[in-house]
This record gives structure tokens, sequence and C-alpha cells, in this order.
């Protein structure tokens, strides 16, 4: 922790670099909620309507979403 | 020594008023084990921890010669200062005296000590004068212990007096020319009627003609500590949850410098918090950092002597009781030491 004044940094509340793919699903998922609304069944529906699938891989499912949410969010 | 009660109005005007709770530092800024020299209302702190966490906050000032505590030795509940050795524990008492053992100064209580909570990721201190050392209470502010409010927070450090930065607060017509380039505050009148509404614990500052479009309005709270609240609309993109607030707080720093406190906040539970949280540290809070940089450039900016040559029209209304009221008090704090 650098005590030199004046602190100013851009980013506090990381824990890390975003990697390519939280990159990719955050800017899809702005995309998703301005386009498909804000419901949780639009937004599994828009992120798979966009080929942005899970790390694995795999389409989203609602409960996936959730938990990867919570993952990424905390 | 510290935080005199005869300052004067002048002194405490420009250096941050006294028997309140201030800001200090976030909390992260003082790890286990470890101690950090500050500067809050142009005096010379320093915040010690133990290792179990527990945070004390000292005049960074050895009651030997003088010396900073800061240049010591952190000895887990105590500091000893460099110069000569003389240990200090939390409370400020002296316990040792290694080149004099038995010395007068052992076992009195010569440095101030202030009492000290931390809330929402930050230090908030009890700066009493003199004749005030024991802390009035605190209410803190209602979104940071709301557990269906989320708030991420953000500190940054402008040479800025602290009366400019919270000024800059309480005039939310900026918010529609400075940020109209921002994600946020695109949208709104670039004209508007505000009114002063009365509240139990301060005054709101609003337009009377348009609500939820930019920043719109703002309230200004005194509840131990100083603290504005307000309201910013958030685009569809950022997902459900509506509009994020804002709990804003200033330490006085000294007379040209201030940290600025901003809780960032969002009635979110659930899926939609922890995608609301994800989003922020993503790509959000950049978006924000930018916005604030815009206040930073402009106050930084402003002459020395802005306030004393100005010609204010209604939309200042807001700032020109906030000044009328800390200049107020300011004179009651010198005067009640005279």
């Amino acid at each position: 922790m650098t005590d030199t004044w004046p602190y100013l940094d851009v980013h506090q509340s990381r824990t890390h670099e975003p990697t390519p793919y939280e990159y990719r699903l955050a800017a899809t998922l702005e995309q998703v909620f301005a386009q498909e609304g804000h419901e949780l069944a639009d937004v599994v529906r828009g992120l798979n309507a966009r080929a942005v699938h899970t790390a694995d891989g795999t389409p989203w499912t609602e409960e996936s979403f959730r938990a990867e949410m919570n993952r990424l969010g905390d | 020594m510290t935080l005199s009660s005869t300052a004067t109005a002048d002194r405490i005007y420009a250096t941050g008023l006294r028997n309140q709770w201030h800001p200090v530092v976030p909390s992260r800024f003082v790890a286990p084990g470890a101690m950090r020299k500050v500067t809050a209302l142009g005096e010379q702190w320093l915040l010690f921890r133990r290792s179990d966490g527990t945070l004390s906050m000292l005049a960074d000032r050895c009651p030997h010669r003088g010396a900073p505590l800061s240049l010591g030795r952190h000895l887990g509940d105590r500091v000893a200062c460099w110069y000569h050795g003389v240990e200090v524990g939390t409370d400020g008492t002296v316990t040792s005296v290694p080149g004099l053992p038995g010395c007068n100064l052992e076992g009195k209580k010569l440095v101030t000590s202030l009492p000290v909570r931390e809330v929402g990721g930050a230090v908030l201190a009890w700066f009493g004068d003199e004749e005030h050392p024991e802390p009035a209470e605190l209410t803190l502010p209602d979104p940071l212990t709301d557990p269906a409010v989320d708030a991420f927070l953000c500190y940054a450090e402008w040479e800025v007096p602290w009366r400019y930065a919270v000024e800059n607060l309480l005039d939310p017509m900026h918010g529609a020319f400075l940020h109209h380039e921002s994600h946020t505050m695109f949208a709104g009148d670039t004209t508007a009627k505000f009114r002063i509404r009365e509240t139990d614990r301060g005054y709101f500052f609003e337009k009377t003609d348009q609500r939820g479009v930019n920043f719109d309005w703002v309230e200004l709270c005194r509840t131990g500590v100083d603290w504005v609240d307000l309201s910013i609309p958030y685009p569809p993109s950022a997902g459900p949850g509506g509009p994020f607030g804002i709990v804003g707080m200033v330490c006085p720093v000294d007379e040209q410098r201030s940290g600025v406190f901003f809780w960032r906040y969002r009635r979110v539970e659930d899926w939609q918090r922890a995608s609301w949280r994800f989003l922020y540290k993503t790509l959000i809070e950049e978006r924000h950092w930018e916005v604030l940089e815009q206040d930073r450039v402009m106050l930084e900016a402003m002459p020395a002597d802005a306030d004393q040559r100005e010609n204010l029209y209604q939309h200042d209304l807001g700032v020109v009781r906030l000044r009328r009221l800390y200049r107020a008090e300011a004179e009651a704090q010198s005067s009640a030491g005279a």
C-alpha cells in the first residue's frame, strides 16, 4: 500500500485484472441488459443467442448464470 | 497540543470543523500489525492497528521531544519512538522510558488518542477539541447499514480545500454541464429551478421540475458525521436495480487538501446484486472514475480566491446555505474556547 500523496487509483474494487472471458461476458451482458431486458430468463436467452457461453463452452442456464455471477461478483 | 479549542474561526473554517466525526482513510490503508501516518484537520496523526485488527489513532508526536511516532516501531500493542525509544500505548499512555526506567513520564497519558470507528470500509474518527474529547452520538448513513443495499467505496485525494469538495456536492446543476459527456449524466435539462427543503438532519437541495434524469437532488445529512446522499440514473445496460446512489464524505486533510469518500450504492439483491458487482468491477468503476476526475480537474484548477470574488445566482442557494452553516459553526467553536 503506497502512502505517497495523492492516492488516485482507478480500480479499487477489483481483486484481479479481468480475464478476456470476463471482459467479453461483461460487455455482452451490458448489451443484453440494454436490448433484451432485465429479467433473468431474458438475460440467459440473450447471452446464448449471442453465443457467449460459460467458461467451459456450454450454453447458460438460469442456475449456471446465477452461480457464475455469485462467483464473479464477490 | 492538538485541535486547540482556542483556534480562530478562520483556522477552523480552513482546516475542518471540530467536535464531530470525520472520515480519515480507507480501512485497508492500515493492515493488521501495521501503522500509517495520516494528516487530518491540519494535524499529523498515526493510525495503529494491532494484529487482531483493533485500530487506534494517536497524535503523531512523541511526548518526550515531539519526534513523529510514525517513524518508530510497531511493538504489537505499543509504538516505540525511534529517537529515544519512548514507548506509547494505543490509548496514548507512556508505558516505558527505556533510557530512564522509573521516569515520571511512565504511566501518564500524554498523547492525544482519538476515538475511531470503521464504517463501510472507512476509518471515521472523533475530532474533539480539548474541551470535547468525548465523542458525540454517531448515526451512520442508512445506505451503508441497510442489508438490501450494496456499496463500493471509492476514495481519492484532491488538492482542494475541503469546503470546495463539499460545495461541489451541494451544486447538482454542474452535472448537466461538467458531466454532460459521461455515461450517466448525459440527459437532463440545462435550466432548472431549485428549492431548499429542511429535514430533521440537514436539508435537501433539489430541482422543482425534474427528478430521476440527471443529478437532480442532494441531501446534506449531519448525523454526527457530515455526509451527502444523492441519486444518479443508470442506463439500461447497467441492468436491474434502478439508479445508483452516492454517499459522499470529505476528510479535511489540511487547508489545501481533501480526501474524498464516495460509496456508490445500489438497492439490489440476489443475482441482480451479483451481476451489478461483476459489471461494476469489470467496466463501470472505470467510467465512474472518469466522472470523478472531471470534478477533480475542475476543482483543482479553481483559483485560491474563488469564493471571494463570485456572482452567485439561484442555483447556488444550496452552497450559500452550506457556507453560512459551516461559518457559523466555526465562529461558535472558536468563541467557545475564548
